[in-house]
């Protein structure tokens, strides 16, 4: 326990400032009552998501180098994001540049012309879930936690890319306990279960919630309302990623508009359930942000 | 029904038969199936070459054509199974960019799930050999200008002018470039989201909020809206980031 380290640079992304401030706050809230820091990444730019690389290669390296470089002004060899675009555009770009020394200088170059450092070491990226689970774990949710989260149960969504590829994420399969991908060039001791994630269902376990049987659909694209339409068993959707969440609400409307029944089912972020658990109320993890309400399936529980 | 291998019968060359009899001979069914013969002579090495030089490309040669990637893929198993992962590959190295091109469109589809890539056995980064493949076309003019690219280059282009991207913006602002008439309020221009031509799910979505969610977050958002979110002490870094993506030339084709 404890690779990563209890003070990392925290690079929210553009979401969490705005459409996804609840994930932010309740992020921040978490990580502060399980003693760990974030120390904002100040001044950063864009990663370029999930569209800027499909037109521009060096562009989005360059962009997420320039991140980096921040970071490292700020001292930091570890960076950590909590959305699944953002981790994954930071690890591509650590990947690269990495394993290509030609992408590091011609970058390393660009980066002086524009003002910005050139990067000495590289900094890896861990999302936020990740960093949760190695430098806090379930022992000390559990014994931290003041409300348990008791009979509520939930789908853990992962999305796509938190688990994938594992050249950028670095996961590998082990959630039987056992060690199954010892050739994989890029594993990282730390990093989740590849096929089978299993970290946020283990905090959130820790922290009184019942997960249901999701898989499958724990890691499938949310770019449809196939991952919604057929999923009735559980009362809530968590999520650790603000595209998903926002896909899953946008399309959890879109299809109670059409009459689907049993859809209606709330999303909300696995630190807002993981703050309320520690003792934080509804506001302070920001409930009322999400736009499906959480809260009547919350009340029921008596956790709001 | 006939199962024809793909690319030696062209579906469009087959001529079906409900019922014909011929010197008492019931013949029906599926005809024209004869296998022509093939001289591949319209061929583009270079194509496979310029993607091999390419960082993202260089993988593309440890592709044995297992299919793994194809067995895995959400677009073609849910969508159309003429988008084909691996045989995009197969095409590629070959540089037959006619075929190619007749799958030109779909071949943008591909929703960026790695599932491809973190499953091949071979370690090609599928997604982005893709990627590399759909690039070098728009550059040769085999597609045009493709929906997804349209929003890539519509979100790119805020990031590289404010350096971050504010969510309101892209929402309405790519519905407005879709065709739907935006309601603006005169003086900043700025769009009304629950009113004007939106689809109507949109506007009841946008509506919903004002019920029942928290006010400062409310303000927050508009705000953005109102005040687009910028990185400070980025002009210099646009310079570079923009002659980049202009050396580039994917974003210009």
């Amino acid at each position: 326990m404890g690779v990563i380290g209890k003070n990392v640079a925290y690079y929210p992304g553009c979401s969490l400032e705005g459409a996804a401030r609840a994930y932010d706050v309740s992020l921040r809230l978490v990580a502060k009552d399980l003693g760990l820091e974030l120390d904002y990444l100040k001044d950063y730019n864009c990663c370029g998501a999930m569209e800027s690389k499909n037109v521009t290669f060096w562009g989005t390296i360059l962009m997420n180098a320039r991140n980096m470089s921040l970071a490292r002004k700020q001292g930091y060899e570890v960076i950590v994001a909590p959305c699944n675009g953002c981790s994954f555009s930071l690890q591509r770009a650590w990947y690269f540049l990495t394993t290509d020394n030609s992408v590091l200088t011609k970058t390393n170059a660009l980066l002086r012309e524009g003002g910005v450092d050139p990067l000495d070491v590289i900094p890896e990226t861990y999302h936020a879930l990740e960093w949760l689970y190695e430098e806090a774990g379930p022992e000390k949710i559990k014994e931290k936690t003041k409300k348990p989260l008791k009979g509520l149960k939930v789908a853990n969504y992962y999305g796509c890319l938190y688990t994938r590829p594992h050249f950028y994420a670095r996961t590998y399969s082990h959630a039987g306990g056992q060690d199954l991908d010892k050739d994989r060039p890029m594993r990282r001791a730390t990093a989740d279960d590849d096929e089978h994630p299993f970290f946020q269902n283990k905090l959130l376990e820790a922290a009184g919630a019942t997960s249901v049987d999701f898989e499958p659909m724990h890691t499938q694209c949310c770019g449809g309302p196939h991952s919604l339409s057929d999923e009735s068993v559980s009362e809530k959707f968590v999520t650790e990623c603000p595209l998903c969440h926002a896909s899953l609400e946008m399309y959890r409307h879109r299809l109670m508009l059409k009459g689907v029944p049993d859809v209606d089912v709330p999303a909300v972020y696995f630190t807002q359930l993981l703050g309320l658990a520690l003792g934080r109320s509804a506001s302070e993890v920001k409930l009322k942000d999400n736009l499906s309400d959480p809260l009547p399936v919350l009340k029921r529980y008596g956790l709001a | 029904m006939a199962i024809h291998e793909r690319g030696l019968v062209e579906q469009e060359r087959i001529i079906k038969k409900d019922r014909i009899v011929i010197d008492g001979v019931d013949a029906s069914g599926d005809w024209n199936l004869i296998i022509l013969p093939r001289v591949i002579n319209d061929y583009d090495l270079n194509f496979a070459k310029d993607i091999i030089n390419h960082p993202q490309g260089k993988t593309i040669n440890q592709c044995y054509q297992c299919a793994y990637c194809t067995a895995s893929c959400p677009v073609h198993n849910y969508w159309d199974e003429k988008y084909n992962p691996r045989h995009f590959i197969y095409l590629a190295r070959l540089g037959m960019l006619d075929e190619l091109q007749k799958r030109a469109d779909v071949i943008w589809r591909c929703v960026s799930c790695h599932k491809c890539t973190h499953r091949c056995p071979k370690g090609v980064l599928v997604e982005e050999v893709l990627k590399v493949i759909v690039n070098q076309m728009s550059k040769r003019g085999l597609i045009e200008e493709y929906p997804s690219k349209k929003f890539d280059k519509f979100f790119t282009e805020s990031v590289i002018e404010y350096g971050r991207i504010e969510d309101g913006e892209l929402l309405f602002g790519w519905m407005e470039k879709q065709g739907y008439s935006v309601m603006k309020d005169p003086i900043l221009k700025k769009p009304i989201p629950f009113a004007g031509g939106l689809p109507d799910w949109l506007k009841s979505l946008a509506i919903k909020p004002l019920k029942g969610m928290n006010i400062d977050f409310l303000i927050l958002n508009a705000k953005h809206m109102l005040i687009h979110p910028r990185t400070q002490n980025w002009n210099r870094f646009k310079q570079v980031l923009e002659r980049v993506i202009r050396e580039e030339g994917i974003m210009t084709h």
